[in-house]
């Protein structure tokens, strides 16, 4: 290879090397700066939406639902509120985070987090939402709600993360104290 | 320093060229984050801090990078003040943060601040880099807020999230088609105005001047 040829790529390459080292540095010290506890974060989250105080997660480690998972959960010191950190794939600008509330058995609120889809809008002007609000959820068909035209991708993300707690509620990891009572009461688990 | 090229490139990117109504950069921005002036106004700040250090960290370097990886190297300078400005955001800002975090990343890809690198960071001093840094990233602060205020008027009856009492808000006019006609009538409405003000600076110049145009064509006539 042509000496002077191979100074110039070389050249080139330790430059981009160094800016880039340098970048990482500079965002490294910004990063323990800014550093924000994912867990305390969740925390102040939880307690923002509902109004109740959260102390403890019921679950740190969460669990995977197919396309969708839940990362937290935690219910309020009241024992009122069951609040999931959930997150749902496939969306149109990969993963997209949704608090999950459920009070009495029924979705009591979805609350957007994270994300980075430029549709989920769309989905507020559909009040796709309403479809899980309110619903008891032993008998709600997550996957199963139309999407919003549009907003396909977004939709089954959100779709997907709701359907994580839901189905991590319906089955009993979180043990709800709801469902234990229901139990008590009829003898035998309900539904799922 | 001289104070000449200092006050055209601070007055340039305001007025002369300013980035949203005379270069028409930075569209989607312009449409998407300007529903409402709190977004707005947070949207051109941001833009404003990673057009301030991209330029100067442009400059500093433009002696040193390579014009074969040059485009490669302004994005890595760019991408890390765009993920500076996530980490504040999402640390010290999290409600405006969760709204608007989409287009926050895609501020990497803005063509006013790759623009600005490349053609006027590049072959400029840093101190010239960062007022050009400062006058852009203020010109498009401004017109984002202009947008935002009258698309949150009309389409909310709010102004900076203060509802208007009785005003009859028009539903639908929030959405992006709306936003392009508000941005297109605002931007007629920018360059009408700024040739009106040269036209008149123009006559002032002329009556001021010991023989103008009109008078040397007068006095040619008259010696015909």
């Amino acid at each position: 290879m042509d000496k002077a040829k191979f100074r110039s790529m070389l050249k080139c390459v330790l430059v981009l090397a160094v800016i880039a080292l340098c970048s990482g540095l500079l965002l490294g010290a910004f990063n323990r700066l800014t550093y924000v506890d994912p867990l305390q974060s969740a925390y102040d989250r939880f307690a923002a939406d509902t109004g109740a105080t959260f102390n403890s997660m019921r679950d740190a480690d969460g669990k995977v639902y197919g396309q969708g998972s839940v990362v937290y959960y935690a219910v309020s010191n009241d024992e009122v509120y069951h609040a999931f950190l959930a997150e749902g794939k496939e969306g149109f600008g990969g993963t997209v985070q949704v608090y999950v509330y459920i009070k009495d058995d029924k979705i009591d609120k979805i609350v957007i987090g994270e994300n980075s889809d430029n549709y989920l809008f769309k989905l507020e002007e559909a009040e796709f939402y309403d479809n899980f609000i309110g619903k008891d959820v032993f008998s709600l068909d997550v996957l199963g709600t139309d999407a919003v035209a549009g907003a396909t991708k977004s939709s089954t993300a959100v779709k997907n993360a709701v359907n994580a707690a839901v189905r991590y509620y319906v089955d009993g990891n979180g043990q709800p104290v709801q469902t234990a009572l229901r139990e008590i009461a009829s003898g035998g688990k309900e539904n799922g | 320093m001289d104070r000449r090229k200092v006050k055209e490139t601070l007055l340039g990117g305001l007025i002369k060229n300013n980035p949203t109504f005379v270069l028409v950069l930075g569209t989607c921005p312009t449409i998407a984050m300007t529903t409402s002036l709190s977004q707005a106004f947070a949207m051109g700040l941001a833009t404003t801090f990673v057009l301030i250090f991209s330029n100067l960290f442009v400059s500093l370097l433009r002696n040193v990078i390579p014009d074969k990886v040059r485009i490669p190297c302004y994005i890595v300078i760019i991408s890390t003040f765009v993920i500076i400005v996530q980490m504040v955001m999402r640390r010290y800002l999290p409600d405006l943060y969760a709204a608007m975090q989409a287009f926050i990343a895609l501020i990497v890809v803005n063509c006013i601040i790759l623009a600005r690198a490349e053609s006027y960071a590049s072959c400029n001093k840093p101190l010239y880099s960062v007022l050009d840094g400062v006058s852009m990233g203020l010109g498009f602060t401004a017109a984002l807020c202009l947008i935002g205020i009258v698309r949150e008027f009309i389409a909310g009856g709010s102004f900076a999230g203060i509802k208007i009492p009785n005003f009859p808000a028009m539903e639908g006019v929030g959405a992006s088609a709306f936003g392009f006609i508000t941005f297109g009538c605002l931007m007629a409405l920018f360059n009408f105005v700024i040739q009106k003000v040269n036209e008149a600076r123009e006559r002032q110049k002329r009556a001021v001047l010991p023989l103008s145009e009109g008078k040397v064509e007068r006095m040619e006539v008259e010696a015909k």
